[in-house]
């Protein structure tokens, strides 16, 4: 397919009163193909409608240039027809008049007759034959947008530009319209640009979605392909697996759009205080039953207690928005999973290594591997019934869900499924979703199982639609879980709230792992703030939600259970590396001396009188029985059967340096 | 009010019909007004029998024998000056259509080039704010001074009284036009002519229409002035002046009548234009 629009380096500022002036895009690169459909997608104010202006030719950019066709546009012009929002149809003139104005003027040598048949085709096309005699003020609000698309195409455009074309219809209209357009967008191999605010409107029409980031100085946030086969049909499209993952990519997409816009407005003075460099903390947490002792430090004043008193507990909906969270700046610490240090610290979340230190591991165990209760009626009651039902179903998409690939589901589900010969990449698809999302999936049948913590992994076996086929315990127990993270620059600057911090958490572990608290905790956990889920699904203890047990399902405290370890966070370098995540660092030794903030928790317990809990854990050994040896990570990586192809290399971090400002 | 009688006799249980339904229909609409006018001559034709005031009653028109004569028959021609109202009443108006035509074209012109030049608004506005707040009677003299003749004097005042609305609309109503009516004709390419013809003109129609609807009646205003301060041209200004200086206290009253009846109905008319032309927008 030959490019038909190239929007190279565009940058587009106003001037405002005095001699400033308000930058709203800059550094938008976008190739359109020919017979494409892009949607731009963002807020309000990001500049959007100013690109589409733009590759109209409506508007001119203050750098850059936009191209179409090979020429650079300079001005508007009828192959780069534009359908306005408010229809601007000229309210004096008929259906027809309007059309025919068009088409007189671009097609002046045609013949009367052909125009003619040309709007009366396009009459046509949009339905709109007995109303052709009407005035627009006669017409409902679909039926002006459908003249305003009939005059649109009637002069055969090679792009049609789309501003917000369906913003002020009702539901059922626009939803028709849609249809309508789609349509005549295949059948005439139009390429279109559309600005929409509507997410569905975005994934319905669009083979593209470029999402524009909040201005000023907007810049392309991410393009997300949608990957639904054409002709799409409304009520069978929201079935396709991709749907709501481009869904919800989108909406987190915003989301973040709007929390940053937010966290912007609000002043970010550094508040200190109790000798401590920062007292005001925004820690970042998913709802999990994991995110407990956050909660309990929050809710039993344990912050405050160590002198931290204004810290703000924020809840992400997922994973990556903890980790964009650290990488904008807009988190001090979070709640994460004990893969994530490693995973930024080395790359893996895509941008620069942002180095991110653990002073802290907060819970173990807690997760289990879940499958759908269809397979269990199939017959499939084990791994090695999963791996028949794979090799008997292969045409089957066999989708099974992790919540981060940094995460220790991932990890786990990985080497369990791989140690049963199962390749987690070929034989299965594993696919990022947040974990409402799996519960849905899964009851509907469109996933086989998923890895994820308490209470998700309940609830699925209490709703009845997965059962448990491998919990923790059985692959690695006492496996770390969930740990606390900073950025290392975030480290350097404020070294006593870091302290602190670890302090009050790691009192908050020991509340957490006392059986007497557990009621407590449920109740605390299930209000909105945090789960927002009844409190009978959320336990603590192994058995379940009967009270009368002390075994532990999470370990949130004890002899090395919070010390931050080397060794696993060596054990899941080599894990990421194994998947392909991330290159295995040959410098590992120094990343995990980064990593480990073992001084931090040490001064820690000392202070809280806890030098018990800091003794080391003795050697990993997963269920399988294959010894780890931590001299020898390389030889580990490599002695396994499955895995991907790695490189081993260098990860550049540049000397520690403390956050500016 | 239409609709109001109607739904009114829709809802009362008797449902007449011929002449009572039409009398039900209308009252409305015509009573109140009746009883307005007719209280008011009632009220001045009292105070006029009791003595309260010199000016004669309305029933004058009919008990003066001169003035009963004019009120009967308004196209008799002596010759000069001695004319019926109905021709002088036309002598007026077509001195009204001469400025009023002058001022529209000019008015509608400069309208629209101050409308979309936004450097020639900014010259020109001061001046125009200006010289619309100076009265009618006020250019009289400069009207004379400047073309030393009663006849085009008059129809001057007529014009530099009446171009202002339509001035001031038609620019208002091309600087109005809708940005997207702008956008339709940059992305269609449209010529400057087919832009002026089939965007500019329709869209500032029903703006230039208020303008000239304002103006229709300060034209018909300034007329009676510019006659009254220069007699000697035939005109309805001149025969009340006329009357006044012979003391026909009850001709000055029927011409008054006849400026406004006439005032009115050029007030309807241009209505009934705008209704026609600038239709359905």
């Amino acid at each position: 397919m030959t490019t038909l629009v190239q929007i190279q380096e565009i940058e587009k500022s106003f001037p405002l009163s005095g001699s400033d002036t308000y930058l709203a895009l800059k550094g938008i690169d976008l190739q359109i193909r020919k017979g494409e459909f892009i949607s731009l997608i963002g807020h309000s104010g990001c500049g959007k409608s100013t690109l589409l202006n733009m590759i109209a030719g409506l508007d001119l950019p203050t750098g850059g240039t936009v191209l179409v066709d090979g020429e650079v546009v300079r001005r508007p012009g009828p192959d780069k027809m534009v359908v306005f929002q408010n229809y601007s149809l000229l309210p004096w003139l008929s259906v027809r008049e309007n059309i025919a104005l068009a088409v007189d003027e671009v097609m002046p040598d045609l013949p009367k007759a052909e125009r003619d048949a040309v709007i009366d085709d396009h009459i046509a096309m949009v339905g709109l034959g007995p109303a052709s005699h009407k005035r627009p003020a006669e017409l409902s609000g679909g039926m002006r947008q459908r003249v305003a698309i009939a005059r649109a195409l009637a002069i055969k455009p090679k792009l049609l530009l789309l501003d917000e074309p369906f913003g002020a219809l009702d539901a059922l209209t626009r939803g028709n319209l849609q249809e309508k357009l789609m349509q005549i967008c295949n059948e005439h191999a139009l390429t279109a640009v559309m600005v929409t605010h509507d997410v569905d409107e975005a994934v319905f029409l669009s083979d593209r979605i470029v999402m524009l980031t909040n201005g000023p100085g907007s810049v392309i946030g991410g393009i997300l392909e949608v990957d639904l086969p054409r002709p799409r049909q409304r009520l069978s499209v929201v079935h396709h697996p991709s749907y709501y993952s481009l869904r919800s990519e989108i909406i987190y997409f915003l989301n973040r759009q709007k929390r940053v816009k937010q966290w912007q407005a609000k002043p970010h003075k550094v508040l200190a205080r109790h000798g401590l460099e920062k007292v005001n903390l925004d820690l970042g947490f998913v709802p999990l039953a994991a995110c407990a002792p956050l909660a309990v430090a929050q809710a039993k004043g344990f912050f405050s207690k160590h002198g931290l008193d204004a810290v703000q507990l924020v809840r992400e909906t997922s994973w990556r928005g903890v980790t964009d969270g650290l990488v904008d700046g807009t988190l001090d610490a979070a709640l994460m999973p004990s893969g994530m240090p490693a995973w930024m610290t080395a790359g893996g979340h895509g941008g620069p290594p942002l180095p991110v230190v653990s002073s802290l591991t907060l819970s173990r165990n807690g997760n289990g591997i879940t499958l759908a209760r269809r397979l269990a009626d199939q017959g499939v009651h084990n791994v090695d019934d999963y791996r028949r039902y794979l090799l008997s179903h292969q045409r089957e998409p066999h989708r099974l869900g992790i919540v981060h690939p940094a995460s220790m589901h991932n990890l786990l589900l990985r080497y369990w499924l791989a140690s049963h010969a199962i390749d987690p990449d070929h034989d299965v698809h594993l696919q990022t979703i947040p974990p409402a999302q799996m519960l849905a999936d899964l009851k509907d049948g469109s996933l086989d199982g998923f890895c994820i913590g308490a209470p998700w992994l309940d609830r699925a076996q209490a709703d009845g639609h997965g059962f448990t086929v491998a919990g923790d315990l059985a692959i690695w127990p006492g496996h770390p879980g969930k740990v606390l993270g900073v950025r290392e620059d975030w480290a350097l600057a404020y070294p006593n709230t870091h302290i602190a911090l670890t302090k009050a958490l790691l009192e908050a572990c020991q509340y957490c792992a006392e059986p007497s608290h557990w009621g407590e905790l449920s109740e605390l956990l299930s209000d909105r703030r945090y789960l927002g889920m009844k409190k009978e699904v959320i336990w603590f203890s192994e058995t379940g939600a009967d009270g009368s047990s002390t075994v532990p399902h999470h370990l949130f405290f004890g002899k090395g259970v919070n010390r931050p370890s080397r060794s696993e966070h060596l054990w899941i370098l080599t894990q990421l590396a194994r998947w392909g995540e991330i290159p295995f660092p040959r410098n590992y030794v120094e990343i995990l001396e980064r990593i480990c903030a073992v001084g931090v928790f040490s001064t820690a317990a000392r202070e809280l009188g806890l030098d018990a809990v800091s003794y080391q854990r003795g050697p990993i050994e997963l269920f399988d029985g294959r010894p780890f040896d931590v001299d020898h990570p390389i030889d580990y990586l490599n002695a396994v059967s499955v895995h991907r192809d790695f490189s081993v290399a260098e990860i550049a971090l540049g000397a520690p340096r403390p956050l500016a400002g | 009010m239409t609709t109001s009688t109607n739904s009114t006799s829709s809802r009362s249980d008797r449902s007449p019909t011929g002449l009572p339904l039409w009398w039900k229909q209308t009252r409305k609409a015509f009573l109140p007004p009746l009883f307005g006018i007719g209280g008011f001559l009632l009220f001045w034709q009292l105070s006029a029998t009791l003595g309260l005031t010199k000016l004669a009653g309305p029933l004058s028109l009919f008990t003066e024998e001169r003035t009963r004569e004019l009120l009967f028959y308004p196209f008799f021609d002596r010759g000069g000056l001695d004319k019926g109202l109905f021709l002088h009443a036309m002598n007026s108006l077509s001195r009204v259509a001469l400025g009023y035509t002058l001022a529209a074209v000019v008015g509608i012109a400069v309208g629209i080039a101050v409308g979309l030049n936004k450097a020639l608004d900014r010259a020109l506005d001061p001046l125009f704010q200006f010289l619309r707040m100076v009265a009618p009677l006020a250019w009289v003299p400069i009207a004379l001074v400047l073309f030393q003749n009663n006849q085009p004097a008059a129809i001057f005042v007529i014009f530099v009284t009446s171009i202002w609305p339509i001035l001031i609309n038609t620019a208002e109503g091309v600087r109005q036009i809708p940005q997207d009516y702008r956008n339709v004709a940059l992305v269609l390419q449209m010529s400057n002519r087919n832009f002026f013809t089939k965007v500019l003109i329709p869209s500032a129609l029903p703006y230039i229409f208020t303008g000239l609807r304002i103006s229709i009646g300060l034209a018909w205003l300034a007329i009676i002035a510019a006659e009254i301060v220069m007699p000697g041209t035939p005109g309805i200004g001149f025969f009340i002046w006329d009357a006044y200086q012979n003391s026909y206290v009850s001709d000055i009253i029927l011409g008054v009548i006849w400026i406004g009846a006439i005032g009115l109905l050029l007030d309807r008319l241009m209505v009934w234009l705008q209704n026609r032309i600038a239709a359905g927008q």
